[in-house]
């Protein structure tokens, strides 16, 4: 592992705590350095602890890690939260003009620097935070003309006039540091590269493969951590002749995004667990109507309002089974952000092929944590659309019955029915949350009843056989040790497997991204000596299905402190569970 | 088929299990008789009705429709507008499902003024699940579930939709055939939300909201000069405590639907068989 930097700013929410830290992650994304950021913010607008973190480095880097090198703390509560972290190496930049003294501790390098002023002498003290920027560079030995870069992308629209005053305001604090103090010791010296990197978050990546896929219209409620879904294709769905409306609630989000769908768009909704339980009567409908929606849950920690700006991993019972009766739906979960983009692109496929909804199920780690990726990981030739048995004119024809009337939901050997969009000549119908006929007509006759329920269930069994339910994996393929998980906590399991590399310690790493359908592991578990299931809810829901699907009983690691695994942390817990007697049968 | 389409193509095969007399057999005869006279065709009209007796309207008529959850077939109408403005989008729903489960959705798409009509068939009472009181039900009308009356003053539809920026408020009566048409004719050529309270009597739970009861009460804006672009007046017909009426309440003549106000005029079934071609625009984005 290459050295990596492990910087934050931390303050209080509405100091400009995220612009700040988003700036910085994008200056060292442009000088073709990695990065992985993280946020720790508070569920209000103003006040409340607020922290963006940014771990950079040559080599790709997928998680977080207990360390901080350089902390721009804007409050004392900044540096008291993050005191595990620091170390000898530590710098604190602090502004001790501002009539406090950092209380730091013995080892770490305090850096006083007068943020305020220096920013009122480059024409505003707004740009405190710059100041802090260029102090940063000039602590860890960092071309500002990257920040300059990345000023010039945040502020350009702003004018000129803006652009060179943070320009300056980083200049000031770069030399403030520079004249001041001789902090050679602390021996940083970022390394920068000729990559192209492009440096974006899940909720992006999910808005970005929706416009790739084709879909046209989104109707969503805000709601933490899934907005930015919403906020991303506002503005730019309409390029492509598309719209964004915001529902006055989830119901109505979701019935928007079905009446989109019916009348032949690809249509998507994007909330997160609370608003999933509201969609959940209409998600119904979707399936039975054998509408096709893609539902984007971006979960938080729950249940209840839970902690909405906290991570979890507690939705995937609601998404497999939610709603009332049996419902045929499809479970994808991207276990990165490029994956994020990949899952949902996908999904508008699954819900147009197989006329069913699509859960995409993502979490606030996802969501909120930005990561650079080479622009290839998003190779717009490799996205494919298909439509599925969507019908033309013609085409209508043959699924007329004896009386002309086209038949929507005719059961067919795989399950899918022929679709026909309004305008289709001859292809009127109506569709119904009833049970109904091949008509679409309300029927309560027990044969066709049988005959409808299994026609929508197979259409999952079609779809078990035609598509590649495949998995990701990582580290040692023969290795006895396996460990499965689902979602984000892919990037700090790979890096773990480093940490447990350097103990002697061989594990095969799969992570799922199907939760419904899903890869069966029977073999792989059968052929491990110990199998333990990673994820961030409190018990286990993944394990548990693994267990039905297996029948063989697996150890579990479980976090649902509200923050996502860390790589070191994942390391130590793997290695204690290696030794822990095997659960009872 | 367009121009010889008759409105009996908008009938499907389907014999109404409505209650024989019931109400929304004539609601429903306007609404198919207004498609057809002004224009439209079953491959191009998208219907959605909710739950409860009106909501078995797709049922019955022939055309692209959707019958949904209770209370949400607005959204559900708006979203098919919106994905296809080139498309007739009328939405059917009665009294409970708009105006006590729907009443937020009601608020809302009569702000959004999308261009559709809705019909609420208004009966005052809950017919499917026999017998209960609605939120236009009289404060002392006794049910099974309000012994002594609702005690509560009833929901006044046109009142809230003209609080809510309404851009079209008419009521109509089911048996009055050829008024109930010509007013949902209008909504229908309505640019806008065209919103049509119907009253369309329950004949087996409510014996006080009769056809008898609407013939003898309700006055007919048209013949009392009503001028339904001046809002006073509007306002005026629509809070009389008094009387009750039949015709056009109120019409902006400056009506904007909302796809115009919002440049969505595209058909948006319609996408590429890849990422469209400057897709690689939205990840340079991210530099």
């Amino acid at each position: 592992m290459a050295e990596d930097l492990n910087w934050a700013i931390g303050g209080e929410a509405g100091d400009g705590i995220d612009s700040t830290g988003k700036i910085f992650a994008q200056a060292l994304s442009r000088a073709g350095r990695h990065v992985f950021t993280s946020k720790d913010f508070a569920s209000r607008i103003r006040g409340g602890y607020t922290a963006y973190k940014i771990r950079t480095s040559v080599d790709d880097v997928q998680s977080v890690v207990d360390r901080l090198d350089i902390l721009v703390a804007l409050t004392q509560r900044t540096i008291d939260e993050n005191l595990d972290e620091l170390h000898e190496g530590s710098a604190v930049i602090y502004d001790g003009e501002r009539s406090w003294e950092a209380d730091v501790p013995d080892e770490v390098t305090a850096v006083d620097v007068p943020l305020k002023s220096l920013a009122e002498d480059a024409g505003g003290a707004i740009m405190r935070n710059v100041v802090a920027l260029g102090a940063a560079c000039e602590i860890t030995g960092f071309d500002v003309g990257y920040l300059d870069e990345s000023l010039e992308k945040r502020f350009g629209g702003k004018g000129s006039k803006i652009v060179e005053n943070n320009k300056d305001a980083a200049r000031l604090g770069q030399e403030y540091v520079q004249e001041n103090y001789d902090l050679s010791h602390l021996g940083y010296d970022l390394e920068t590269t000729d990559n192209d990197y492009v440096l974006l978050n899940g909720d992006e990546a999910i808005g970005m493969g929706a416009l790739a896929a084709g879909c046209r219209f989104y109707a969503g409620y805000p709601i933490t951590p899934a907005t930015n879904v919403m906020e991303y294709l506002t503005g730019r769905i309409e390029e492509y002749g598309g719209h964004v409306v915001q529902a006055e609630d989830e119901l109505s989000a979701i019935n928007m995004a079905l009446g989109g769908a019916r009348a032949g768009a690809r249509s998507m909704t994007a909330t997160s667990g609370p608003g999933i339980d509201l969609m959940t009567e209409t998600f119904g409908l979707v399936a039975t109507s054998e509408t096709p929606l893609v539902i984007v849950d971006v979960m938080r920690s729950g249940p209840s309002t839970g902690m909405p700006t906290k991570q979890e991993q507690g939705d995937l019972n609601m998404t497999l089974y939610g709603g009332h009766g049996e419902i045929p739906r499809f479970v994808v979960a991207p276990t990165t952000i490029a994956e994020c983009f990949w899952k949902t692109v996908e999904a508008f496929n699954y819900a147009e092929k197989y006329q069913t909804p699509v859960y995409v199920v993502s979490d606030l780690a996802l969501a909120v944590t930005e990561q650079t990726f080479p622009p290839e990981a998003f190779d717009m030739d490799e996205v494919e659309i298909d439509r599925g048995k969507l019908v033309d004119e013609d085409e209508v024809d043959e699924w007329l019955d004896a009386q002309d009337r086209f038949r929507a939901h005719a059961v067919t050997d795989d399950g899918i029915s022929p679709r026909a969009i309004p305008g289709t000549t001859d292809g009127a119908h109506m569709s119904t949350g009833l049970e109904h006929d091949e008509l679409g007509r309300r029927t309560e006759d027990e044969g066709e009843r049988v005959r409808q329920v299994d026609k929508r269930n197979r259409k999952v069994e079609t779809a078990k056989n035609e598509e590649n339910w495949d998995y990701r994996e990582f580290g040692d393929p023969d290795a006895d040790n396996l460990v499965i998980s689902w979602g984000s906590n892919e990037g700090a399991l790979v890096e773990a497997l480093d940490y447990l590399e350097e103990d002697g310690i061989d594990v095969r790493v799969i992570s799922v991204p199907y939760i419904f359908p899903r890869p069966d592991l029977t073999g792989e578990i059968e052929a491990a000596d110990e199998t333990i299931v990673v994820e961030c809810n409190a018990t286990g829901q993944f394990a548990d299905v693994i267990e039905h699907d297996v029948l063989t009983r697996v150890k579990r690691i479980n976090k649902y402190t509200g923050v996502r695994f860390k790589a070191d942390e994942l390391a130590t817990e793997i290695t204690d569970k290696l030794s822990e007697e095997v659960p009872a049968q | 088929m367009s121009s010889d389409v008759r409105f009996t193509d908008f009938k499907s095969d389907k014999q109404p299990t409505w209650c024989p007399g019931c109400g929304d057999f004539g609601t429903m005869n306007g609404m198919m008789k207004g498609l057809a006279e002004t224009g439209n065709d079953p491959d191009n009209t998208f219907v959605v009705a909710g739950i409860g007796c009106s909501g078995k309207i797709g049922t019955y008529m022939h055309s692209y429709a959707l019958h949904g959850v209770h209370g949400r077939a607005l959204p559900v109408g708006t979203g098919v507008k919106m994905a296809r403005p080139d498309l007739e989008v009328m939405v059917a729903g009665g009294d409970g499902d708009g105006y006590s489960i729907g009443a937020g959705h009601f608020v809302h798409a009569v702000r959004r003024n999308v261009d559709m009509t809705y019909v609420v068939m208004d009966n005052r009472i809950y017919g499917l699940t026999k017998g209960q009181a609605s939120p236009t039900s009289r404060s002392d009308f006794e049910t099974s579930t309000t012994p002594e009356g609702p005690k509560q003053p009833p929901v006044n539809p046109l009142a809230l939709a003209l609080a809510s920026g309404a851009s079209f408020i008419a009521q109509s009566f089911s048996s009055d055939a050829l008024r109930h048409q010509e007013i949902i004719q209008e909504a229908i050529e309505h640019d806008g939300f065209g919103f049509v309270n119907v009253f369309s009597p329950c004949v087996t739970f409510n014996d006080v909201d009769t056809y008898d009861y609407f013939r003898d009460s309700l006055a007919d804006l048209e013949e009392e000069g009503h001028d339904p672009t001046d809002y006073e007046a509007a306002k005026e017909v629509i809070l009389d405590g008094e009387k009750e009426y039949q015709g056009v309440m109120y019409q902006d003549e400056n009506s904007v639907p909302y796809h115009e106000q919002h440049g969505v005029t595209e058909d948006m079934s319609d996408i590429p068989d890849g990422a469209p071609e400057d897709a690689m625009d939205l990840v340079r984005e991210f530099y």
